[in-house]
């Protein structure tokens, strides 16, 4: 969405168009929900957190300055509530849960599937710290500017960089036997 | 160049933000262990690359936009309430200090004749209106349900 008519739906929105903030939600429905999905597991609860940013939005718009990108300050309300829902959040099994029990005798020396490796990986990502998890998500998902992820996350590009890697590195690290 | 320092690289140039210069290459050449890392960072870079785009369900809008309207629902029923209380509080301190006003002047002994004989004109009126109560009652009772049917018709659509 170009920069003036950001502003123009911004401006209606706090005006009380409320066909304005319908077309808010419409273009950034994708990317937010997209978002949420990957940094909370509980499917239940995700499309009442993607709800929740836009209703923090639509409360948060009259204050709303324009300093920032519209989309940054997004983030930054997509980041407060998967903190929240983390904080929430019964803490998780251990990712080796699955191992525990004896396997199969047809699976125990089989490798593991693509399938396997994914709900692995997504457990292993259900593992990172928010923050981290959040960066992953969005790293991935078209659209979203590191930049805007650093002014959202208050930190500095390097260390958004960094905290990706190490992300990453810990993923690596928690599916070591996975991926031989 | 020594593991510690390669391992530090790997996700760098697994996710193609730096290319490995000399010394690295040649440290991946010779260490099986930091080659088979390098291969994992990169197996893992493309699984989260290849990870599905979870896509809101179609009425996702319209329920988001019900559920804004609920909450400035509430919000207003809120407000409301808090002004009804405020002007209900107003009300009874402008009461009272007109009571206060009326017994510190000496008023109250002559308000005090005026409620008898008020209360005299009160009972004739009820004497003569005592034939009529069904029909009085008849037309509460209607007005009565036009309001409510009022209120639940604005809940309805509020909601």
């Amino acid at each position: 969405m170009d920069a003036g008519r950001e502003r123009d739906l911004v401006e209606r929105c706090r005006r009380g168009d409320e066909g304005a903030f319908q077309e808010l939600v419409d273009e950034h429905r994708s990317l937010v929900f997209a978002l949420i999905a990957r940094v909370i597991p509980d499917r239940s609860r995700t499309e009442d957190a993607a709800q929740d940013v836009f209703l923090r939005m639509y409360r948060g718009l009259p204050y709303f300055r324009g300093e920032s990108r519209l989309s940054t300050w997004i983030y930054r309300i997509v980041a407060n509530v998967c903190a929240q829902e983390a904080a929430r959040r019964p803490p998780l099994a251990s990712l080796d849960d699955d191992r525990a029990r004896p396997p199969a005798p047809a699976a125990a020396d089989r490798q593991f599937s693509d399938l396997e490796l994914r709900e692995r990986l997504e457990k292993a990502i259900a593992r990172l710290p928010p923050n981290q998890r959040l960066l992953v998500a969005a790293h991935y998902l078209e659209g979203i500017q590191y930049e805007d992820l650093a002014e959202a996350l208050n930190m500095p590009m390097g260390t958004v960089k960094t905290h990706l890697y190490r992300a990453k590195q810990q993923l690596r690290r928690m599916l070591e036997t996975d991926l031989r | 160049m020594f593991c510690d320092q390669v391992v530090e690289l790997l996700e760098p140039i697994a996710a193609g933000d730096l290319a490995p210069d000399e010394g690295v290459q040649r440290h991946l050449a010779s260490c099986a262990r930091c080659a088979e890392a390098l291969a994992a960072a990169r197996r893992v870079d493309q699984l989260l690359r290849s990870r599905l785009v979870p896509t809101p369900p179609p009425q996702f809008t319209g329920r988001t936009i019900a559920r804004i309207r609920r909450d400035r629902w509430r919000r207003e029923q809120f407000f409301d309430a808090g002004f009804n209380v405020a002007i209900a509080a107003v009300l009874a301190g402008v009461v009272l200090g007109v009571w206060m006003i009326i017994d510190r002047s000496g008023l109250s002994a002559i308000s005090s004749d005026l409620v008898d004989l008020f209360s005299e004109e009160v009972v004739t009126v009820a004497r003569q209106m005592a034939p009529s109560m069904s029909l009085y009652a008849g037309a509460t009772a209607l007005i009565a349900t036009a309001l409510a049917i009022w209120w639940w018709a604005e809940r309805d659509v509020t909601l």
